[in-house]
This record gives structure tokens, C-alpha cells and sequence, in this order.
């Protein structure tokens, strides 16, 4: 099932961590506080790559342009999985659109 | 969106501003418990009585002489609070927390941790004494427990501590997760249960160290102290039918300890803080998630 935040995000889309999560890398992974729900949860490299990248300023086109300079991918692949996860983040209250973007 | 206090009171508006009231008497007890010793004045002597009653050898004089945390204890109109029924019913304190305070509304209870810069504590209760009023003074006391470790750097936990000659296994998880199962198992194998409920994790001379804390559900004796015991292995519960351990990675051991820390991981003004100071209790290469089974066959793999 696909929602609002799932269907609007393109190369286009600037996204930022959700105003309900705080997170904390630790090697590698992030420890992520949903704060509402009172939850935490251990979020993988890459998903905590993404939180990362997700300042509230850069397109996710530009997230693109930055993992394929660190991971060994075809763009076009690249830009499908991160398209996919960050809808996913999305999806999951991890990631929202950016205001005034 | 609820209103802080309004489950509990009636008027929640009427919240006392600051540690004033008519004081229920003029007794004074101290608790040597960790981070304390945590001194109460105010009560009266069936209060005091409770009290004793409830936490043993944990009573003392020690603290009424020395640097302690201070708390006073109030009388409160039995209409101030809302009557509840409890059949069924989950309690949870309401907290609510600002840099300089912590507010807290329960059954029968209102209470105020203040910086002061020190912290120090109030509590508001029309209970005169007996049971009930020890079980008042106990909530009140957790709390008051786990922010005066948190501003220690240390971090009261929800979990089982088991010692042995090895030093303590802390299991961790919330409600229903199996820390009561696990001590019963542990304490069936030999082992000491510390308490099933809460236990202090501090860095005490370089080393990671478990405390007893008086607060237990089934399994651990309440009235009686204990020395500090060196961290053996943390573990995260995961009931199961079958018996296996599996490494956490640093990650993952900090979120679960945040996930088990009550009252402080709530609070936003402090959860930064709180995760920085998770980040050095977490054990490196001691913490593991153990799916166990009930027939205590996991005790064995523990090592």
C-alpha cells in the first residue's frame, strides 16, 4: 500500500529526519528515539546513512549524487533503492517533507 | 492532547508551584540507597513507621547529619484527587519535565524534583501512613532514585540482576518480557536475585558496577542491602522456545538500555545526556540478546 509521503517523493523531494525521532549514530548504525510512541529502535549503515543525508536542504537527487561516489552501483539502480527506502522512512514516520523547500 | 496531571487530578492546574505546604509532621528518616543518602522530613510517625517497615536496613541515621538529598513531604486534600479504579489498570506516573524541575501526578500523590541548583524533592499525599502510603512514598522515590543517578552519570534500569562469584548478569526488558521468569530460573540454579525490577548501573572507580535498588516485584529482598558488584553481561530478553545467545552490537545495547531506563529516557530536556552517558556504560563485548525458553535451559550458555 502506497501513502501520501510514499507517492510524493522524487529526485526532487527534500526530506528531513522526522520532528518526533532523535537519533544517535554509534559505529555505523543509529539508535533512533520515537518520541511520541516512546520507542527505540537500532536502524542499519544505511538507513542511518539516509537520516544522515536528510538535513532538510538537499534533494534526495543530491543524496544520489553523494552514495554514488561511496557505494559500487549502477546510478540507475542506486537511484531506484534509495527512492524505495527513503518512501519507506517515509512511510514509517522516520523521514518527513522539508517546509518551505 | 492531555493535560499533564489530569488523569490523577482533579484540578491539575493547582499544581504546587514550588516545595511549600503543611508538613504532615516533624519525623526525619534516611534511605542509603545509591546516589543517597536520600533524606525526607516532614512525616509523621505513622508515615515513619511505613517507611521503615518497607525498606529495612535501608533505614538509618546516617544520612540526617550528612550532605544528603533533601525531600519534605506535605499533606494533600484527599479532593484533590480523582478516584480511580484500579482493576485492570496499568499505572504510570505522569511526568512532566522542564530543565530546572520534574513534575509528577500519580494515585494519592503529586511530587517535585527542583534544581536548586541541587536536586531536591517534595512529595504531596493525603496518606497518613500504613501500606498504602509506602507504596505512595515508593513511586515517589523511584523517581527521585533515577534522576539523582542520571545526574551521577549512572542510570537506574528496568531489569533483573543476578549475582554470582562472577559478578552481576543484568536481563533486561519492560513489563512481560520474562525478567521475573529468568530470576525465578536463576535463583533455581543457585544464583542471588538482586531484584527483578530495578537495578543502578554506575561507573564507580573505572568500572562498570551493578547496584541493588529496593524496588523489586517477585523476586529479590527489598529491605535489605547490598554491596556493589562488577558488570558481568548485560542481556536482552526475548522469550522463546528455544535457548540461544546472540551478540548485540554497541548500537543495539544502548537502545536497549535507553529503551530501559524509566522515567529520564522520557524526558527530552535530559535524553541526550542520558545517551551520552549509555554510551559508556554499555559493556563492549558483554552484552548479548538471549532468547530463552521456561524450562531454564538457558542458564547453562550463559557461561
Amino acid at each position: 500500500m502506497h501513502t501520501d509521503s510514499q507517492a510524493a517523493i522524487d529526485t526532487a523531494t527534500v526530506l528531513r529526519p522526522s520532528r518526533d525521532i532523535r537519533y544517535r549514530r554509534i559505529d555505523g548504525e543509529a539508535v533512533v528515539v520515537r518520541q511520541k510512541a516512546a520507542e527505540v529502535l537500532v536502524m542499519n549503515e544505511v538507513a542511518a546513512r539516509l537520516l544522515d543525508l536528510a538535513d532538510g536542504r538537499s534533494s534526495v537527487g543530491a543524496w544520489i549524487d553523494v552514495l554514488a561516489g561511496e557505494y559500487e552501483v549502477d546510478r540507475e539502480t542506486l537511484e531506484r533503492d534509495v527512492l524505495t527506502f527513503a518512501a519507506e522512512l517515509a512511510a514509517e514516520g522516520m523521514l518527513e517533507i522539508a517546509d518551505g523547500v | 492532547m492531555s493535560v499533564f496531571g489530569d488523569s490523577f487530578l482533579i484540578n491539575p492546574d493547582l499544581f504546587p508551584a514550588r516545595r511549600s505546604g503543611e508538613a504532615w509532621g516533624s519525623r526525619e528518616i534516611a534511605l542509603a540507597l545509591p546516589g543517597g543518602p536520600y533524606r525526607f522530613s516532614g512525616l509523621n510517625a505513622d508515615q515513619k513507621a511505613a517507611v521503615r517497615e518497607r525498606f529495612g536496613a535501608y533505614c538509618g541515621t546516617d544520612g540526617l547529619g550528612t550532605p544528603a538529598i533533601e525531600s519534605v513531604l506535605f499533606r494533600a486534600a484527599e479532593a484533590d484527587f480523582r478516584a480511580i479504579d484500579v482493576r485492570g489498570w496499568e499505572y504510570a506516573l505522569d511526568l512532566d519535565a522542564t530543565p530546572e524541575a520534574v513534575r509528577l501526578a500519580g494515585l494519592r500523590l503529586v511530587g517535585r524534583l527542583d534544581w536548586r541548583p541541587r536536586l531536591a524533592g517534595a512529595l504531596w499525599t493525603p496518606d497518613g501512613g500504613g501500606a498504602a502510603f509506602a507504596g505512595i512514598f515508593e513511586n515517589f522515590l523511584r523517581v527521585l532514585v533515577a534522576y539523582r543517578l542520571h545526574e551521577l552519570g549512572g542510570a537506574v534500569l528496568h531489569c533483573a540482576a543476578v549475582a554470582s562469584p562472577r559478578g552481576a548478569r543484568l536481563f533486561l526488558g519492560r513489563s512481560g518480557a520474562g525478567k521475573s521468569t529468568v530470576s525465578r530460573l536463576a535463583q533455581e540454579h543457585g544464583a542471588q536475585v538482586l531484584s527483578d525490577d530495578l537495578n543502578a548501573l554506575r561507573l564507580k572507580a573505572g568500572a562498570v558496577t551493578v547496584e541493588k535498588l529496593p524496588f523489586t516485584g517477585d523476586y529479590g529482598d527489598p529491605r535489605t542491602p547490598s554491596p556493589a558488584v562488577p558488570l558481568a553481561g548485560l542481556y536482552r530478553l526475548e522469550k522463546d522456545t528455544v535457548d540461544a545467545l546472540r551478540p548485540l552490537s554497541r548500537a543495539e545495547t544502548v537502545a536497549c538500555l535507553l529503551a530501559c531506563s524509566p522515567y529520564v529516557n522520557a524526558d527530552s530536556h535530559r535524553r541526550d545526556e542520558l545517551f551520552s552517558d549509555l554510551l559508556l556504560l554499555a559493556p563492549a563485548q558483554k552484552a548479548w540478546s538471549l532468547r530463552f525458553s521456561l524450562d531454564g535451559g538457558f542458564w547453562p550458555i550463559l557461561g
